[in-house]
Order: C-alpha cells, then structure tokens, then sequence
C-alpha cells in the first residue's frame, strides 16, 4: 500500500483551516486515505474530527497511506497540502 | 452605586457602553421516553432532515459571513460542514438511535464524548470544542425546533452576555445594535475574537464564573483596550469608553499627502448594511449589492419598493455617490421565482447583465424605473448605475438603450426621473482587453477584483486547490487593473475597485499608484484605508506601482510589497 512520511508546515498544525483543506481533499478521493502520528495509531482521513483529533503540530511527522486508484494522485494533493505554510493555502 | 470591574482579555482595542442582555442558547432537553417506545426508522429520518436542514443553514451563513465580514473568516463554516457530515458522528448517533434514543438525545450524547476529548487537549485544538457544540446546538434547535433569543434584532445599545458565543451567533450580531460583548469562556483566538476584531465590535472573552452575577438590564463598560467589563459604571468610566479606538475615524473624503483625492467607499447589501458604512466614515456607497434585495423571497421587489431602498441608500450619503450594481443573478443561487437554469458552470454561464438582457429583461426594466426616479429625487448624493459582468460593447450600448427607452417612458408619464452616471464593473479579461472601446461608453469603471483574478487566473475563487492561483497579487491580475486604468487616461471615465483587494490597507499605497480613483471595501476598513491614503504620495505610490507591475511571480509582487513596509 503506498504510504509516505510528511512533516507539517502549516504552523498552527494538522488544524482549523488547514485541517479542513485536508479533509475536503481527502473526500474527494477514491481510495481510502489514513493519516497518523509515525509512531502512533492511523486514523480516517476523511473524518475532521479524526484528524482534528490527532492534535498534530507543526514539525510532527506523520504517516499518509492511501489504498485506491488514485492512491497515488491521493498522497500528492496531501502532502501538498501538508507542506504549504497557511497563508499560501 | 460604585463600579465593579471583572477582568478577562480583550480582543479589539474598542470600548463599549450599553445595557446587558444575557444569551442562553442551549436549549434543555426532556428525560429521554422509554427505549421501547421510540421508532427507531422514524429517528433516523429525523436526524437525516435535521442533518440536511443544519447544513443548509451553516452554508446560508457562511454566504452571509463571506459578504459581510471575508472570505477567511467565512471558513470556519467549511469546518461545521465537516463536522456535521462527519463518519464517526453520524455512526454515533445512528448507533444511539438504534438502542432506543430520540434523535435530539442522540446528538447530545454522541457530541458530548468528542467535545470532552476536545477539551482535554491542549490550546487551540481546546477551542475546537466550541466549533462541536455550535454544531450540536444547531442540530438539537432544528429537531427541537426551539426559539432563542434573537441577535439580529437586540435592542440598540445592548452588551451581549454569553457563557460563550458560536461562530453562527457572532455572525448574527448586528454591529449597529450591538454595543460590544462579554463572554465566560474563550482566549484571544477563538472565533468570537477573531469575528469581533472583523466586525470592530468591543469585546472581552474569558471573564470567568463572575460574569454569570452580572443580572440583564445592567449598565456596563466592555473595555477591550483593559479587557475588563465594568458594572455599574461611573461617568468618568463611562465618558471614557465613549472614546475612540487607535485608528481615527474620518467623515471626511481623504487625499493623499501631496493633495491627490481618493474616495473612499463601503461596499453594502442590506439595509442595515448603510448604517455600519456611514459610521465607519465611508465617502459613499461603491458597490450596492442590489441581489439582497430579490434574495430570500417569494416574488421580486417591486418598483417602489426598490424605490425606496435606493432612496435610503442616497440619504444616507448626503453628499456622496452612491453606485449601484444591477441584478447580478446566476444558476449558483437560489431564486425560486426565477427559474434559474441548472448549468455545468454557471460562472461562465448565463449570468450577470447576460440575464438582465435576456430572460430577465423585465426585471431589469424594472430596476432601471427604479433606479431613474431615485436619481431624479432630491434626497442626498449623486446615484450611479453599474452593469455586473460585461464582455462585450454590444451589451453596453443594448443596455444604454433600455435606459434611454425607460427615461423616454418616464418622461411621457410625467414621472420625475433623471438620468445617472452609467457605468460598468470590468471584472472579465474582456472587458479589461476591450476598456478603451468600453470607456467610449460609460462614465465609470468599477474593478470588480474577486471575479476578476478568478477570471484572469482561470482559477475559481472557493477552490483551495488553486487559491494561490486566484490571489490578486498575481502579476497577471496587477497588470489587468493597469491596462484598464491606462485606457481611461485622457478621458472623463474615473476607475474604482470593489472587492477584497480595495479593502486591504496594505495593498492601498499599490493601488494609488496603479491610478484608481475610489476604493470600496466592507466597511470594518474603511478608517484603515483612508489612513493609508493620508500617508502615500503619488510619486511613492507610482514608483511602488511600476516596480509592482515589473514583477513577473507572485513572490516578486509580495517582495515588492514588503520590502516598502520593512
């Protein structure tokens, strides 16, 4: 399953705005996206509150898989969105 | 009596005086009935209209915010939108319901686990917590059908009080009535703050148990300067607050240092929209959102009363220009009598003056009437008239004459009438391409910069994926608004800018230099642009402007930009 190791930009974290960029994104995939701490539990990524919930900051690392077709179309949209700072969102 | 003072933060550097009017918007619910008693098929349809009606409401209101506040603010209600739509709360309550609870007592308690984890985080993922239960109040009052006390219709001069206020509920609160507003819980940038500093509304958050003492109907000073919330006030308390805030308020039209004028204008929808323009010292009415006035109804206004509203808007500047755009209506909103056609893209569909010339000839004959006997009345300020997306000449000159056919009607009524400034928004490549030829026709230009970078970028403007795309300082969308003012040099048109663009105070040295003349903007900035007008001088503005227009990135525009400010 492709999967793919980020470090979040935005500086308020996986939250508020950028979080639900991440979740739109998510839906509008066809495979099945997770996203998580690299060292901890993976959750929906189509979920706002999952994903709200993993209170990921800043700096963190976190784990994308995404299993589909587009699985790969599906990380790339991602991890874009987990690397540009807020304001360039 | 002697003043009491509670403290808390204060989130915009405004002080406010008024009567406390406590808001209580939870609503409480009955013991849940017997599980065995509840009608688990029905339960689930309750909660899927509710669901279906929520989210109907927070888009409506996310409309509502865009407009009157911004697009960043407005975003917060993308969020409920996925809360409410969310996996794991909908299986939440279905799984409630299915063990025998109504579906109100399903939401509740569905949320109230995901709002206490929430709580139990740290900073601002704590203050998601708030977002949870605006959604849940909101689904509870849809199943319960529930009355609360209304914001949009508070009695002048009240001082909201709150254990805490929503998103929904701020972007309910009109300015004009409210004096300001206090809550128990929330920091600096919770989304009451962050809509109070956006609505220049005196505000403190986090004043703690203590406020719940303060009874309705006392007097009190909101100091958001102090962050404190004075009860019982004495007069020196009182006269103080009564002050300004930091930027200067001007009723006057501004020039730039060197003599230069530029009007400074509010864009407005509503009625109630004047009064918060005026205050913040708006020159006048730059764009009259004139599809407020056919929003939300059964049938269109009809002559007299759109009479009427141009007539207010006039008033209200004296000695202003009030310009007013015409129907802007297109198959993206929802005008029952209209019968809108579904479009695969109806932002390059039939919109706009496109509608006014064909199906909606009517309509439009009829908001001319309007508009010409408003402009021949004697109340107040000169009135413009503004056509929303034109492309073509052709749709100028067919447009100049339906005005000249009402005027040529009007007079042989004996109707008093006459005949407005005429002019139209260049918000598309074409008519940007096309300005010398349309500047033949018209006494104005009005740049219209949201659908216009939209239009230049070929980027739509709600898309995330390509915002960057769609920013107006994209050297392709500067060099738009240059080539349109240059094809006006020479001539009597004047050039002003409606959009989000006019209203940034950073961007007001740019756009002097760029050679507009008026600037319109939500009001909230008004005093900060025209602050910026004061302290630009022509030939910095021009030399800020043609190093703008050398740019060829974004990243060189925002250089350009920054490097003036350091």
């Amino acid at each position: 399953m492709p999967e793919r190791v980020v470090t979040i930009v935005p500086e308020d974290g996986l939250h508020a705005r950028p979080a639900s960029k991440f979740v739109e994104a998510a839906n509008e995939f066809e495979s099945e996206v997770t996203v998580g701490h690299v060292d901890g539990e993976s959750v929906n990524a189509a979920s706002m509150l999952a994903v709200t919930g993993l209170g990921a900051a800043a700096g963190d690392e976190v784990r994308l898989t995404a299993e589909g077709d587009d699985a790969e179309a599906a990380l790339d949209e991602l991890e874009r969105i987990l690397t540009t700072p807020e304001e360039d969102l | 009596m002697t003043e009491r003072r509670l403290s808390g933060v204060g989130v915009t550097p405004l002080s406010g005086v008024g009567t406390a009017v406590w808001y209580a918007p939870d609503a409480e619910l009955d013991e849940p009935p017997a599980p065995e008693s509840v009608d688990v098929d029905a339960e689930r349809e309750r909660f899927e209209t509710a669901r279906d009606d929520a989210r109907a409401e927070i888009r409506a209101e996310r409309e509502r915010t865009a407009e009157r506040v911004g697009e960043a603010e407005a975003e917060v209600f993308d969020a409920h939108v996925q809360f409410l739509d969310d996996p794991q709360i909908t299986e939440g309550v279905e799984g409630e319901i299915d063990s025998g609870l109504p579906a109100e007592h399903a939401v509740t308690r569905t949320f109230e686990g995901f709002i206490e984890q929430f709580e139990g985080m740290e900073g601002r993922m704590a203050e998601r917590a708030d977002d949870l239960r605006d959604v849940r109040d909101r689904l509870v009052r849809v199943l319960v059908g529930g009355d609360r006390v209304d914001l949009a219709s508070l009695p002048e001069g009240s001082v909201v009080l709150a254990e805490r206020l929503t998103p929904s509920d701020t972007a309910q609160l009109d300015p004009e009535r409210v004096a300001g507003f206090a809550t128990v819980t929330g920091g600096r940038t919770s989304h009451a703050a962050i809509f109070a500093r956006s609505l220049a509304l005196p505000a403190v958050v986090g004043v703690g148990e203590e406020l719940r003492d303060v009874a309705d109907g006392s007097d009190v000073v909101v100091d958001g300067t102090e962050g404190t919330l004075v009860v019982d006030p004495d007069d020196e308390t009182r006269e103080a607050a009564a002050g300004g805030e930091d930027v200067e308020i001007r009723d006057e039209p501004v020039e730039t240092a060197d003599g230069v004028p530029v009007e400074v204008a509010a864009n407005v929808g509503t009625r109630t929209d004047l009064e918060p323009a005026a205050a913040r010292g708006a020159d006048g009415i730059g764009l009259f959102r004139t599809e407020f006035l056919f929003l939300d109804r059964q049938s269109p206004p009809d002559e007299d009363e759109q009479y009427e509203a141009y007539l207010d808007a006039l008033a209200r500047f004296p000695d202003g220009r009030v310009v007013v755009r015409t129907l802007d209506i297109g198959g993206d909103k929802p005008i029952e009598y209209l019968d809108l056609p579904e479009e695969e893209n109806p932002f390059l569909g039939e919109r706009g003056i496109r509608r006014s010339l064909g199906p909606d000839a009517d309509l439009f004959e009829t908001q001319l009437r309007a508009l010409l006997r408003a402009a021949g009345s004697d109340e107040g300020g000169t009135l413009s008239v503004m056509l929303p997306l034109v492309s073509t000449v052709e749709e100028v000159r067919e447009a100049r004459e339906v005005l000249e056919s009402v005027a040529a009607d009007l007079a042989e009524e004996g109707v008093e009438h006459a005949i407005p400034e005429f002019g139209v928004m260049i918000e598309t490549p074409a008519a940007a391409f096309l300005a010398s030829d349309l500047a033949e026709h018209v006494d104005f230009f009005s740049i219209g910069t949201n659908d216009l970078a939209q239009y230049v970028m070929a980027a739509e403007r709600g898309n995330g994926r390509v915002a960057d795309l769609g920013d107006y300082r994209q050297p392709a969308v500067l060099r738009a608004i240059r080539a349109t003012v240059e094809a006006t040099e020479g001539t009597d048109v004047w050039v002003g800018m409606c959009g989000e663009m006019a209203g940034d105070p950073d961007l007001t040295e740019l756009l002097v230099g760029l050679g507009l003349d008026e600037l319109s903007m939500s009001a909230v900035t008004v005093p900060q642009v025209k602050r910026a007008v004061t302290e630009t001088t022509t030939e910095s503005a021009r030399a800020l402007a043609e190093r703008a227009l050398a740019a060829s990135t974004k990243a060189e525009v925002i250089g350009v930009l920054t490097e003036t400010t350091q």
